[in-house]
């Protein structure tokens, strides 16, 4: 029997509570398997302000009463694929640190393509060894692409490598939510875990793609 | 007329493509990405047409003319092209992206481009049957 993906898509604006759901649902997910909440740190204390983000998370996580074992992996999620067990319920916040840190690890390199697909095929690769490994891995991004792009080379190839990471992601995900003011609105994925949050009435959102393309395919 | 929009980078042309199975169906593709101009005449169109980048063409006018004037003249574009879909198994299709939820911009031309596209957006979303948003991939039925 193939197994079900495992993946979850959370996106949401700043401070849209997307983090907040997210670790909620996690919880939610580990209460129900039995399995160890796991948590991939993307960030890195580079400066104050990053570093008290940093602080205020892991306060929220403690406090919370449930036993994250977190994992700083600023780079390279690849090297996580073979550290979860199956009843795990594993939380990356967020794809765009990750996908920053990647980004610029080396000074000019992000304007080749080659350097472009690299980093996205090492991503995809690790989301789907992960999501494999465990019972759930929950992805958290950002919403940063409904504004206009402009000139900057730069802005530009970072937007659309997000762009096409988060199609990916979201074609592979089993659910995905796009969180506003706190509230997870549910984007893919039918009436799944006790504790998920639709709050849409009326609106059909899903539809299924005619391909059925995973994220498997655009790395070969 | 069928208005999809969404933020960029988010799979809309690949959901027409998709959605309208267009690998196997003769179309018309125009494109502001690729260097097309506004089709200012509906000419040599096939039955079904689509027009990609609707917020790179208002730009362009955004940068010569007035704000009502942009919108006036997108106003006849659509009336025109919706005439001209009104024969049998005509279709056309509208993309554009969202610019509408980032920080104001510093530049007065590109508030002003993006303000306009807001209202271009309106327009469209007003004369046409069916609208859609992309968020990577996922449609979201919105008229």
């Amino acid at each position: 029997m193939a197994k079900q993906s495992s993946l979850i898509f959370i996106s949401g604006g700043v401070r849209s509570g997307k983090s907040r759901f997210a670790e909620r649902l996690a919880a939610s997910i580990a209460n129900q398997t039995a399995g160890n909440l796991h948590y991939i740190a993307a960030g890195q204390s580079s400066d104050p302000e990053m570093e008290r983000r940093i602080v205020r998370h892991q306060k929220d996580r403690s406090k919370s009463g449930l036993n994250w074992k977190t994992w700083e992996q600023p780079r390279g999620l690849k090297r996580l694929s073979s550290v979860f067990t199956s009843n795990d319920v594993v939380l990356l916040d967020c794809l765009t640190t990750l996908l920053n840190n990647e980004f610029f690890s080396s000074e000019d390199l992000w304007k080749e393509s080659f350097f472009q697909e690299q980093i996205m095929c090492s991503i995809i690769e690790g989301v789907e060894q992960i999501a494999k490994s465990c019972r759930a891995l929950i992805i958290v991004s950002n919403e940063v692409l409904n504004e206009r792009i402009g000139n900057n080379e730069l802005v530009f190839i970072y937007g659309r490598m997000l762009g096409r990471l988060h199609q990916h992601i979201v074609t592979s995900a089993k659910e995905a939510y796009l969180v506003e003011a706190g509230i997870p609105v549910r984007m893919k994925g039918v009436d799944g875990h006790e504790g998920s949050h639709d709050s849409r009435n009326g609106i059909g959102c899903w539809e299924k793609p005619d391909s059925d393309s995973d994220l498997q395919g655009f790395c070969q | 007329m069928h208005f999809i929009t969404g933020g960029a980078f988010n799979g809309k042309s690949k959901w027409v493509k998709e959605h309208y199975r267009l690998n196997a169906a003769p179309h018309l593709w125009l494109s502001a990405y690729h260097g097309h101009s506004i089709p200012e005449n509906t000419e040599n169109w096939l039955d079904f047409v689509v027009l990609e980048g609707i917020e790179k063409w208002v730009q362009e006018w955004s940068g010569q003319l007035a704000i009502h004037e942009v919108r006036e003249k997108w106003r006849m574009l659509l009336r025109s092209w919706t005439q001209w879909e009104r024969a049998e198994n005509r279709e056309l299709i509208l993309i554009g992206s969202d610019l509408s939820k980032g920080i104001v911009p510093m530049l007065a031309e590109e508030r002003k481009w993006r303000d306009v596209t807001g209202w271009v957006y309106q327009d469209i979303a007003e004369m046409a049957e069916k609208v859609d948003i992309i968020w990577y991939g996922i449609s979201q039925k919105i008229k």
